[in-house]
C-alpha cells in the first residue's frame, strides 16, 4: 500500500471518528428495585445527573449527559421494575420509554445476589430486540457468599453482554462503559438471541406472526416484531388499546391451541415461560456453595422483627430519624435566616441608599426580595437533611421493614406502612414530609399520604398556639395545645377514610413488597441523591415561594407610604373576607390580614398580629460594620454547629431570649374571647397548607391539581371545624 | 389451605392463584407461581403482613393477598 493511500485512509477514519464522536450514544438503565441501580448511576454520573419527572406522572426521572473515552454518552434511568406488564406507572413508564424512544442500548442492572427474579426482567427486555450490555451488579456481595457465575455462559446463551459491576465499590464500573461503547457501535453483532418460549407459544407466535403480516405490516416495521407479538398473545391492555387491536379475527384460532393445553389463562402461562426460562439460566450459570452460612440479614432480622422488640425498635429507629432529620438542621436553618435577616438587608441598604433609592425600592429589596431568599433557604438545611436518612434508611433495608412493622396500623385507615414516615416528619416540618411520600411506590397511596401530611401540626404552628394559649389558658397551655394536635391526627384518618370513599375508589393497592437484604449505602451515592434533590428543590419550589413572598411584600406595603396598617392592600383584603370569619368567631380586618399573610409560613400570623395589635416603635439600633458583620456570620456558624452537636448529645443549650409578646398579648385579649381564640387555633390549624408545602405537593406530583384540591379541602374543613368549634361552644354557653 | 393460614417455618408448594387482574400479575412478576415452593418466615409484630421466602428472596405480602394463594403444605 502506498504511503498516500495509507494517509488518505487514516484521514477518512479520522472524519469518521469526527462523525462517529459527535453523535451522542442514548443508553436507558433498566433494572429490578434494590438491584443497585440508583448507586450504579450515581458512580457513573455523579453531579452531573439533572433530577426531574416523567411527563405526567409522580415518577422520577434522571439523566445525565457526559463525556466517556472521547463520546457522549446520555444516561436514561428508568423507573426500577421488577417487569414490564402494564399494570403500574413504573412499568408503564418503562416499557413506553424502551418501545417508542428505542435508546440505542439498554444497560440491565441485576443483582448477582438475587439471579433469578432479575432475569425474568432481562428476558422481557430482551423482547424488545435492542441490544443489551448487563451489568451484574452487587458482584462482591455474591462472591463473598461464595456464589460462582458463570457470566461467559450468560453472554453466550442470551447474547448480550455481561459486565460484572459492584457500585457501591466503584468497580467495573470503566469496563461497563468501554463495553457499551464497543456495543453501540457494532449493535448488528450483539443482538439479544430469540429465547424459545416453548414449542406451544412459539407454534401459537408463528400462527400469529403470518396472519399479522399480511392484515398489519405496518405495526410490525414500527414495533419490535417479538414483543408485539407476544404483547398481542398476552392481550395486554395498553397495547391494543394503543394500536387498536381489539377485534384481531384471527388472534382466537392462534391461541386456540395453547388455550387449550395450558388453560385459559394465557397472562400466567406467560409469566411461567419467562420464568421457566429465568430458572433454567440460574440453574446453568449459578454454584450456590453447599453449605449456606446464616445471613447476617436473618439475624438482624431476628430482631428487628421480633414479635415483642420489633415495635420498640421501630419506635426508636423513628426517633431517631425525627431528632437526626430536625435538631440537626434547626440550628444551622436559623443561622440563614438570620443571616439574611441581618447582614445581608444591612448590606442591601449600605448599597442602595447612596445611589438614591428611593425608600419603597430599598424596602421591596429587603422585605420582599432578601426576604423572600431567606424564606427559601431556611429550608435548605432541614430538606437536605430529611433526603439524606430517608434515602439512608431506604437504601439500608430498613425502610421495608418499618413498613412491615407499620402496615397493620396504617391500613386500618387506608394507608399503606410506609405512609408512616411522611406524616410522623410532617410534625416537624410539613414539606420534608411532602417529599417524603416519594418513597411510597403506588400513585395512589402517594397522593392521598401527601393530601393528609398537612394535618399533622408542624412546628410552624406552635408559636401561634403559644401566644394565644398564653394569653387565654395559661392554667392548661399544655392540654389546648395537645388537644389540637390530636384533633390533627383524628381529622386526618377521617379526611383519609372520606377520600378514599370518593376521590381514590375502586380496588385497594396492594401491599406486595419485597424485603431486600440489609446493606450498607455508598456514602457517594447518599451525597449525590441528597445533593440533588436539595437543588432541585432550591430551583423549583423555590421559584414558588420566592414570587409569593414578593406579593406579599406588596400587599403588606402598597400603596406606598400608609401610615396604618388597615389602608394597606393586605388590611383591605382582610377587610374583604373578614365576613366569612364573622360566624367561626373572628371576624375583624386584623384576623383576617394575619390569616392571608400565614400562607407564606404559618408562623407569620403571630409576626403579622404583633405588627397590627402591637406595632413597635421604631428603634435607632447601632449598625454594625462589615467587618463586625463578616465576623459575626462566621461567629453564628461555629454557634449553629456546637448547637446541632449538643443537641444530639443532650447537653444543654443555652436557652434563646423569647420576644416579649406581652404586649400582643394584651390586645388580644381585649379582642379574642378563650372560645373564638380556641376556634382561631383550630383555623390555623387545618386551613391552607402554607405555600412552601403547596409548592412542594406541585413539584411532587408534577401537576397544580392535587396542591389545588389539597388548598380547598382544608380551607373548607378548617372552616367547618372552627365553626362547630365555636357555634357549638355558644350553644354549650361557653361564651361568645 | 392457603398461605395465609401457614405458620412461621412452614413450607408449601403454590397449587392455585385465585386472585385476578393486576394482583394476580404483580404476583406473578414478583415469582409467585404454580408450583413454585413458598416458606413463611414471619408474621409481622401486630399479626399482618407475614414475609415469606420465595424463589430465594424475601417477599412480605398482606394477609388478605395470602389468602388467595393455595398451598399444598410439606411434611
Amino acid at each position: 500500500m502506498s504511503t498516500q493511500l495509507k494517509r488518505k485512509e487514516e484521514l477518512e477514519g479520522e472524519v469518521m471518528a469526527g462523525s462517529v464522536a459527535e453523535r451522542v450514544i442514548t443508553v436507558a438503565v433498566a433494572g429490578n428495585p434494590n438491584s443497585g441501580k440508583s448507586t450504579l448511576i450515581n458512580a457513573i454520573a455523579g453531579t452531573r445527573l439533572h433530577v426531574g419527572n416523567w411527563a405526567g406522572v409522580t415518577v422520577e426521572k434522571k439523566e445525565a449527559l457526559f463525556d466517556f473515552g472521547g463520546r457522549k454518552i446520555r444516561l436514561v434511568d428508568l423507573p426500577g421494575t421488577y417487569s414490564l406488564s402494564p399494570y403500574s406507572q413504573e412499568e408503564i413508564v418503562a416499557r413506553d420509554y424502551l418501545v417508542h424512544q428505542r435508546p440505542d442500548l439498554i444497560v440491565n442492572v441485576v443483582d448477582a445476589t438475587n439471579l433469578e427474579r432479575n432475569l425474568y426482567l432481562t428476558v422481557q427486555i430482551m423482547e424488545l430486540g435492542i441490544p443489551v450490555v448487563m451489568a451484574l451488579n452487587i458482584y462482591d456481595e455474591a462472591q463473598a457468599k461464595g456464589y460462582r457465575i458463570d457470566d461467559k455462559g450468560i453472554e453466550q446463551m442470551l447474547g448480550i453482554a455481561v459486565v460484572p459491576t459492584s457500585a457501591t465499590k466503584r468497580s467495573g464500573l470503566d469496563e461497563l462503559l468501554e463495553t457499551v461503547l464497543r456495543v453501540a457501535d457494532a449493535p448488528n453483532q450483539r443482538v439479544p438471541k430469540k429465547l424459545n418460549y416453548g414449542e406451544d407459544i412459539e407454534v401459537a407466535a408463528e400462527y400469529l406472526a403470518k396472519s399479522f403480516r399480511t392484515s398489519h405490516p405496518a405495526l410490525l416495521e414500527r414495533y419490535p416484531q417479538r414483543w408485539l407479538l407476544l404483547k398481542l398473545m398476552e392481550q395486554d391492555s395498553r397495547v391494543m388499546d394503543e394500536l387498536n387491536l381489539q377485534n384481531l379475527d384471527f388472534l382466537d384460532p392462534a391461541l386456540h391451541h395453547l388455550r387449550r393445553a395450558h388453560g385459559e389463562d394465557i397472562e400466567s402461562i406467560m409469566a411461567d415461560a419467562r420464568y421457566s426460562l429465568a430458572s433454567g439460566l440460574t440453574r446453568e450459570v449459578l454454584h450456590k456453595p453447599e453449605l449456606r452460612q446464616t445471613e447476617l440479614t436473618e439475624k438482624i432480622d431476628k430482631i428487628v422483627l421480633n414479635r415483642f422488640l420489633g415495635i420498640p425498635i421501630f419506635m426508636a429507629a423513628m426517633w431517631l430519624l425525627f431528632k437526626f432529620t430536625f435538631d440537626l438542621s434547626a440550628p444551622f436553618g436559623a443561622w440563614l435566616g438570620a443571616m439574611t435577616e441581618g447582614p445581608f438587608k444591612r448590606w442591601a441598604s449600605a448599597l442602595l441608599t447612596p445611589l438614591g433609592a428611593p425608600d419603597w425600592t430599598v424596602s421591596l429589596v429587603n422585605d420582599g426580595v432578601i426576604a423572600g431568599v431567606g424564606s427559601v433557604i431556611v429550608f435548605v438545611p432541614v430538606i437536605f437533611a430529611m433526603m439524606f436518612f430517608i434515602t439512608f434508611l431506604e437504601g439500608s433495608g430498613y425502610m421495608a421493614r418499618a413498613a412491615f412493622v407499620m402496615d397493620r396500623t396504617m391500613h386500618a385507615i387506608g394507608l399503606h406502612g410506609k405512609s408512616f414516615i411522611p406524616m410522623l416528619l410532617g410534625f416537624g416540618c410539613n414539606v420534608p414530609g411532602i417529599y417524603a411520600t416519594r418513597t411510597l411506590e403506588n400513585p395512589k397511596d402517594k397522593v392521598l399520604t401527601a393530601l393528609l401530611v398537612p394535618l399533622m401540626s408542624c412546628g410552624a404552628r406552635l408559636p401561634v398556639y403559644v401566644v394565644f394559649v398564653s394569653a387565654f389558658f395559661p392554667n392548661n397551655s399544655s392540654t389546648v395545645i395537645w388537644s389540637l394536635y390530636v384533633m390533627g391526627i383524628l381529622l386526618a384518618v377521617l379526611m383519609g377514610l372520606i377520600f378514599k370513599k370518593t376521590l381514590f375508589r375502586g380496588e385497594a393497592p396492594m401491599f406486595i413488597m419485597e424485603l431486600p437484604p440489609y446493606r450498607m449505602p455508598s456514602m457517594h451515592s447518599l451525597c449525590v441523591h441528597t445533593w440533588e434533590k436539595g437543588k432541585h428543590f432550591l430551583y423549583k419550589a423555590g421559584t414558588y415561594i420566592f414570587a409569593v413572598s414578593v406579593l406579599v411584600w406588596f400587599l403588606l406595603n402598597l400603596p406606598w407610604g400608609v401610615e396604618h396598617k388597615r389602608d394597606s392592600y393586605l388590611g383591605q383584603a382582610g377587610a374583604v373576607v373578614a365576613p366569612v370569619f364573622q360566624p367561626i368567631g373572628f371576624g375583624t380586618w386584623e384576623a383576617a390580614s394575619s390569616l392571608i399573610s400565614g400562607v407564606i409560613a404559618k408562623e407569620i400570623v403571630v409576626g403579622t398580629m404583633g405588627e397590627i395589635y402591637a406595632p413597635k416603635k421604631d428603634e435607632k439600633k447601632e449598625v454594625p460594620t462589615l467587618q463586625e458583620d463578616l465576623k459575626e456570620i462566621g461567629v453564628s456558624f461555629g454557634a449553629a454547629c456546637s448547637k446541632a452537636v449538643k443537641t444530639l448529645l443532650y447537653l444543654p443549650v443555652p436557652e434563646e431570649k423569647e420576644e416579649d409578646r406581652s404586649s400582643l398579648k394584651l390586645a388580644l385579649q381585649g379582642v379574642f374571647t378563650p372560645l373564638s381564640s380556641y376556634a382561631f387555633m383550630v383555623f390555623v390549624l387545618l386551613y391552607m397548607p402554607c405555600v412552601v408545602a403547596i409548592a412542594a405537593m406541585r413539584q411532587e406530583f408534577g401537576t397544580w391539581k392535587w396542591a389545588v384540591v389539597g388548598l380547598g379541602y382544608q380551607t373548607a374543613l378548617a372552616w367547618c371545624a372552627a365553626l362547630i368549634v365555636y357555634q357549638g361552644g355558644r350553644l354549650l354557653g361557653l361564651g361568645g | 389451605m392457603n398461605l395465609a393460614k401457614l405458620k412461621p417455618g412452614q413450607q408449601g408448594k403454590i397449587t392455585s392463584i385465585g386472585s385476578i387482574g393486576p394482583l394476580k400479575r404483580r404476583l406473578m412478576d414478583m415469582g409467585v407461581l404454580v408450583g413454585e415452593n413458598v416458606k413463611v418466615l414471619k408474621v409481622a409484630p401486630l399479626g399482618d403482613p407475614i414475609e415469606v421466602s420465595i424463589k430465594s428472596y424475601n417477599l412480605s405480602l398482606r394477609k388478605k393477598e395470602a389468602e388467595g394463594i393455595a398451598v399444598e403444605v410439606a411434611g
